[in-house]
């Protein structure tokens, strides 16, 4: 059992084998296979509250559609936040708690764009060393998916679930891709097709992101909720760490000085987790944060910095997107956020200049909403306006888009900004991305490329563009921690441990080299679990004397 | 004429907001059905939690408030409206011919520079709020689809590879 020992005047001591610093979906799968796998006491500190229970999910799900209320309650701790920060969701179990639940792999290219393409950086570790991850990640969280074509989808074993099936939308618009040339399937997804983990069948509420009423859709609170149940780990919440502290006499980290929140806003109390092993699973912002905070005058640029690369190479993928107006008959929220997914322009072979993207295919209804003034700007109203929504809806949208590889700059940074502190006097986080020198002179022929695509595709269904456009934020953040052979240029190696310190590990996102062109959260799983491995190794295996 | 929730707030006239609702909505859904739908706005103003926190946009940090109750400037809107009618003809707005509602109503909206019905929240009008909050419901998809498709609610997953089952449109 963890040891606790509450002392008066002094910090609250919490001893553990393994203290894991976040709750979201990479902590939770390294504590499940920890736990599955070794004899160990592990701690879970997480900074934020208790997430919504799934029992309650369906109420707050309702008011999030009548008023667009956050379901989520109490999900933000006030003063911490940061510049360029893509959410502040922090509570029991992360960011995933709102993800949508997309589950593709990144295809065999993303691990190896500097050997294949000669841009980037190659990941020290293989797409093919990551199959077994990707399908213990999709086992443990429940994916439903389709296998592509083997030739643009490679994997070893089948999904744990049958796909989830298409609409009748999604096979209109799969014969339209088809008649472009272009093999599209289901998009892998951790929502259940059929019962699994003990949680319901999806549904199609039509909300999976932000919140699923019914569970099907996997969310991190389900692993912990197990875990707690069986006290095999002791998830300590509301517990903001601060700093970690180096032993004197090594590089080894000896302790992380944390403060337990006080609800009514005070200054809360002090309290420091012992452990063996110190596991940093706090996400591509928060990560790198604690590391730069830990600074002192031994390691004035922060632990795990040898390399003056923590809180650099903060990557992610931008997209290109259109509407295209189609002569099909599409019905709005048969399933709305399950779509069509490709990998054949992330696999494209030899090409002259480099260009590599996902491509996905979603009903949409982009020009086909009701309005109350007609093309001539009179009012409409009555039956006049549903006449006229009618007969925009007798043909059908669909919404394209294509996320695509951007290589990070090592100044893509995570720095500390000592001008922005938290309640606890500590400088919050600034993110700046910025693409590579190379990958800023690929943009606007990787966009050209793209819109080129969208209008032949447009062609092919005999439609066209309503419009098309870019979003310039980088979407599924990660780096900032970025894994590699060389302790000169990287933080952790490829399974999570710092060069600078044998009992520190960083897991998932924050060790991404690149954001690859496809929803990343599977791979970051994947490489958290590949982590979880030799994180495990110096424990007395389960089943061993 | 204004009614107070239960909140201590002021609400819509109800007698008015069914008179707007019969000028806005179609007739197609029958006198019954434009009952419903304004019994449904009205509920939907009662249950609204003005300054609760908005869900967070993606790909963005900022955490915003839900606007402000909505229902005095709604009130006052159709408040204003019976005012005219009275000043004009001597008739409450709930009392004039449905065309001479709409006549209204069309003045009133004349000047919205969209043509997108926005979210009931945002609808600086009262009558675009109560058409926005109609239009917005799976019921009034389905009307427009002449289908089954019941957006946005529980439905067995294995029937999403079918056509929505056909609604036969009573005759009009």
């Amino acid at each position: 059992m963890t040891l606790i020992v509450r002392r008066q005047g002094r910090p609250e001591i919490v001893e553990s084998d393994i203290c894991i610093i976040g709750s979201g979906i990479s902590a939770a799968m390294v504590a499940e296979k920890l736990v599955e796998e070794r004899q160990a006491r592990i701690v879970v500190v997480e900074a934020g509250d208790e997430t919504v229970p799934l029992a309650e999910r369906a109420a707050h799900r309702a008011r999030f559609v009548a008023y667009g209320e956050n379901p989520w309650g109490n999900d933000h701790i006030d003063g911490m936040t940061a510049d360029g920060i893509q959410s502040r969701s922090m509570q029991v179990g992360g960011l995933a708690m709102h993800w949508g639940g997309v589950t593709p792999r990144f295809s065999p290219e993303d691990f190896r764009v500097k050997s294949l393409y000669g841009v980037g950086h190659d990941w020290p570790v293989s797409y093919e060393e990551l199959d077994p991850y990707y399908q213990e990640a999709e086992r443990r969280i429940g994916v439903a998916g389709e296998q592509g074509p083997p030739a643009l989808d490679p994997r070893e074993k089948p999904f744990p679930m049958p796909a989830l099936p298409l609409t009748d939308n999604l096979e209109l618009l799969q014969r339209w891709a088809d008649s472009a040339g272009i093999a599209m399937w289901s998009q892998p997804s951790a929502k259940n097709s059929v019962p699994y983990g003990g949680r319901a069948v999806c549904c199609r509420n039509d909300t999976c992101s932000p919140v699923c009423p019914v569970g099907a859709k996997y969310s991190p609170d389900f692993t912990w909720n197990t875990l707690r149940a069986s006290k095999q780990v002791e998830l300590i919440p509301r517990t903001l760490v601060r700093r970690l502290v180096v032993d004197d006499q090594s590089t080894r980290i000896v302790r992380a000085e944390a403060v337990r929140r006080d609800a009514r806003g005070g200054a809360g109390s002090p309290v420091h987790f012992r452990a063996r092993t110190f596991v940093i699973a706090a996400g591509y912002a928060w990560s790198p944060h604690l590391l730069l905070l830990s600074r002192s005058s031994r390691f004035p640029n922060g632990l795990a910095n040898r390399s003056g690369t923590v809180g650099k190479y903060m990557t992610g993928h931008r997209n290109v997107f259109a509407f295209v107006k189609l002569p099909l008959r599409l019905y709005p929220g048969l399933n709305e956020q399950h779509s069509l997914v490709t990998k054949q322009f992330m696999r494209p072979g030899k090409i002259d200049r480099y260009v590599r993207h996902d491509l996905r295919v979603w009903e949409s209804s982009v020009g086909r909403r009701p309005r109350f003034k007609g093309d001539d700007g009179s009012v409409l109203l009555g039956d006049e306006l549903l006449a006229d929504w009618r007969q925009r809806s007798k043909e059908g949208t669909a919404r394209v888009r294509a996320y695509y590889d951007v290589i990070p700059d090592r100044e893509s940074a995570l720095t500390l900004n000592d001008s922005a502190t938290n309640g606890y006097g500590d400088p919050q986080p600034k993110l700046t991305f910025r693409d590579s020198p190379e990958s800023a002179a690929l943009r606007a022929h990787t966009e050209d490329s793209i819109k080129v695509l969208f209008q032949r595709m447009a062609r092919a269904g005999n439609g066209e563009i309503i419009r098309t456009g870019v979003d310039d934020f980088q979407d599924h953040p990660a780096g900032g921690c970025r894994m590699g052979d060389d302790p000169a240029t990287s933080v952790v190696d490829s399974y999570g441990r710092t060069h600078d310190h044998e009992n520190l590990f960083v897991v998932g996102a924050p060790t991404s080299v690149t954001g690859g062109c496809a929803n990343a959260t599977l791979t970051f799983l994947a490489v958290a679990l590949r982590q979880a491995k030799v994180i495990g190794q110096e424990f007395t295996a389960r089943g061993s004397s | 004429m204004a009614a107070v929730g239960r909140s201590g707030n002021v609400r819509p006239n109800a007698t008015l907001l069914e008179a707007l609702g019969d000028a806005v909505l179609p007739a197609e859904v029958g006198g019954g059905g434009i009952t419903r739908a304004v019994s449904q706005f009205q509920r939907w103003m009662d249950e609204y939690r003005p300054g609760a926190e908005a869900n967070h946009g993606y790909g963005t940090g900022r955490i915003e408030q839900l606007t402000t109750d909505p229902r005095p400037l709604w009130q006052a809107q159709l408040a204003a409206l019976d005012a005219d009618t009275r000043r004009n003809g001597g008739q409450s707005f709930a009392a004039l011919a449905r065309d001479r509602r709409q006549s209204l109503v069309r003045s009133a909206l004349a000047g919205e520079r969209s043509d997108a019905l926005p979210s009931p929240l945002a609808a600086r009008h009262v009558a675009l709020a109560l058409l926005a909050h109609f239009y917005d419901s799976p019921a009034a998809t389905d009307l427009c689809y002449d289908a089954h498709i019941g957006r946005q609610t529980c439905r067995p997953l294995g029937t999403q590879r079918q056509q929505p089952v056909a609604i036969e449109r009573r005759a009009r």
